[in-house]
């Protein structure tokens, strides 16, 4: 289809000339912004499970209670969480953990251990159930003086809502890309229907249906969109290349690019088809529409 | 005179003008039955070339029924008429002939436009191509021809797809005597086939040749005229 002779030059058109780069541009920035839209995807799943499988208890000190009191409301909090169904595991982080997890902001010479420091009890929950996270705060207000429970459900949801909104404008980001595009084959293919105007009428008076003259335009379009397209996804897919290569060697997480998983290459490899597709598709509609216009 | 529902051509009342401008053709009446011959006479503006607008379906009338080989275009949608205009052959008076192609492509455009077997095309058009002595020329640009070449491409490309009705915006005029008579026996030719033919065209010298009607156009009207006895008659039959 794509080597078939064509009755109009239309390789020879200046505005469908410019179509490839125009193309492999927009498919550039569309496969490097599907790329983050992917990689937020993923990232949001991973922090959103993470997040929601624990919950975490605080037993604050009371008074200058012993050691004993305050591991016996401990033990009694860890009894009252493996109660409670859908709850996997509880376990008490020792203080010294705590005290670990302090000292890069308070220093290495406060006196950390001479702190009332809360003992914190890090609560897994059973994957895939539902728990009664309210009721268990509320079992463990009554039961255990200082005791309450942080399931994260605060900050987490500013997070998620966070990534989603990152998401959404990627998504409007391509969405964009693909107006554009098609703005540009519209007018393309427009000039070039001005320009052959002649050769179009004498097909058309010679017995040519709209349907031949618009098949001339679109496989144009669309050997000119796979072109521009593919340069366009080589370039994107080598830039996420890059970028993964100068984070690695800066060790940082700035574009975890780790986070792909197997199913976003074909997705990303089919951004350029796609593409050249939409650009096929609008040159047609757009010969359609001008030629239906014709006596 | 003519069986009107066998007609090739047939023309009623038919007026035209172009967007708001006054009317070029008024009330013309003719039908041409099928195998006819007719040259299309009349002065310079005298509405030829927009007559044969309206029978290669180019423009549709303003008022009035044209109708081709029994069918009313006034009436048809456009999807219909590509296999109508596949039955006209048109030689237009300046060509065009689409300059980027072959003298082989452009005589081939009507066969591939009507999805024709390549094979068959070549062997088609090489054989046309040598009639009209253009088999040296088969792989030329239109660019490198000369006037007269083009005009033998253009009717090569009118007659190849063996058209009912053969239109000719001054075919002769750009061509010496004998290669227009030449183009005239092959028109003769086609005639004799079936095709009815229209010509259009100034050249008193070479109408008086042959013993074809006219259909004489003069500002805007139509009448009939049989070449060599002067005779005249009404135009609508």
């Amino acid at each position: 289809m794509l080597l078939q002779r064509s009755d109009l030059p239309l390789s020879d058109d200046p505005a469908v000339r410019i179509l490839p780069w125009i193309v492999g541009l927009m498919v550039y920035l569309a496969t490097l912004t599907l790329a983050v839209a992917l990689l937020v995807s993923t990232l949001t799943a991973n922090w959103s499970a993470g997040l929601t499988g624990t919950v975490t208890i605080h037993i604050a000190v009371i008074n200058d209670e012993s050691e004993a009191v305050m591991n016996r409301r401990v033990e009694e909090a860890i009894r009252l969480s493996l109660k409670t169904p859908g709850i996997d595991a509880a376990r008490a982080i020792p203080s010294d953990e705590v005290a670990a997890l302090l000292a890069p902001w308070l220093g290495d010479e406060a006196p950390i251990a001479d702190l009332p420091l809360p003992r914190i009890v890090d609560v897994t929950l059973t994957p895939d159930s539902t728990v009664d996270v309210a009721g268990l705060s509320a079992r463990l207000k009554a039961e255990i003086p200082g005791a309450g429970l942080d399931d994260h459900q605060l900050w987490r949801d500013k997070l998620v809502d966070f990534l989603l909104a990152i998401q959404v404008v990627a998504v409007l980001m391509v969405v964009l890309i693909g107006a554009t595009t098609v703005t540009v084959v519209i007018f393309a293919t427009r000039s070039g229907l001005a320009v052959h105007n002649e050769v179009i009428d004498v097909l058309h008076l010679i017995g040519a249906r709209d349907e031949y003259v618009a098949h001339q335009f679109q496989a144009n379009a669309l050997k000119l969109g796979l072109k521009g397209g593919f340069a366009g996804s080589i370039g994107g897919l080598l830039t996420l290349i890059v970028i993964r290569y100068t984070a690695s060697e800066l060790d940082i997480e700035l574009f975890p690019t780790h986070l792909f998983q197997i199913w976003h290459w074909p997705v990303l490899a089919s951004v350029p088809i796609i593409a050249a597709s939409i650009v096929r598709f609008s040159a047609r509609h757009t010969v359609l529409r001008a030629l239906r216009r014709m006596p | 005179m003519t069986n009107v529902e066998n007609s090739v051509v047939r023309f009623e009342n038919v007026g035209m003008r172009y967007g708001a401008g006054p009317e070029v053709l008024r009330d013309v009446t003719f039908t041409l039955p099928p195998a006819s011959f007719h040259f299309l006479t009349g002065p310079s503006g005298a509405g030829k070339s927009s007559l044969l607008r309206l029978m290669y379906l180019a423009n549709r009338p303003s008022r009035g029924v044209v109708s081709i080989f029994g069918k009313d275009v006034t009436q048809i949608s456009r999807r219909a008429l590509p296999a109508l205009r596949r039955n006209i052959g048109v030689v237009f008076q300046d060509f065009r002939l689409l300059e980027h192609q072959s003298v082989f492509d452009n005589v081939a455009l009507p066969l591939r436009v009507a999805g024709g077997n390549e094979e068959q095309i070549r062997k088609h058009v090489s054989e046309l191509l040598r009639w009209v002595g253009l088999e040296k020329s088969i792989e030329n640009l239109p660019s490198t021809l000369s006037g007269g070449e083009k005009q033998r491409v253009a009717i090569a490309r009118a007659v190849i797809g063996r058209p009912r009705l053969l239109l000719a915006d001054e075919p002769t005029g750009n061509v010496d005597d004998a290669i227009a008579m030449r183009l005239l026996y092959l028109f003769e030719e086609l005639n004799r086939m079936g095709t009815s033919v229209v010509i259009a065209t100034h050249n008193e010298t070479l109408i008086s040749r042959f013993e074809h009607r006219q259909l004489h156009l003069d500002q805007g009207g139509i009448e009939y005229r049989q070449n060599g006895a002067g005779s005249r008659d009404a135009a609508s039959a």
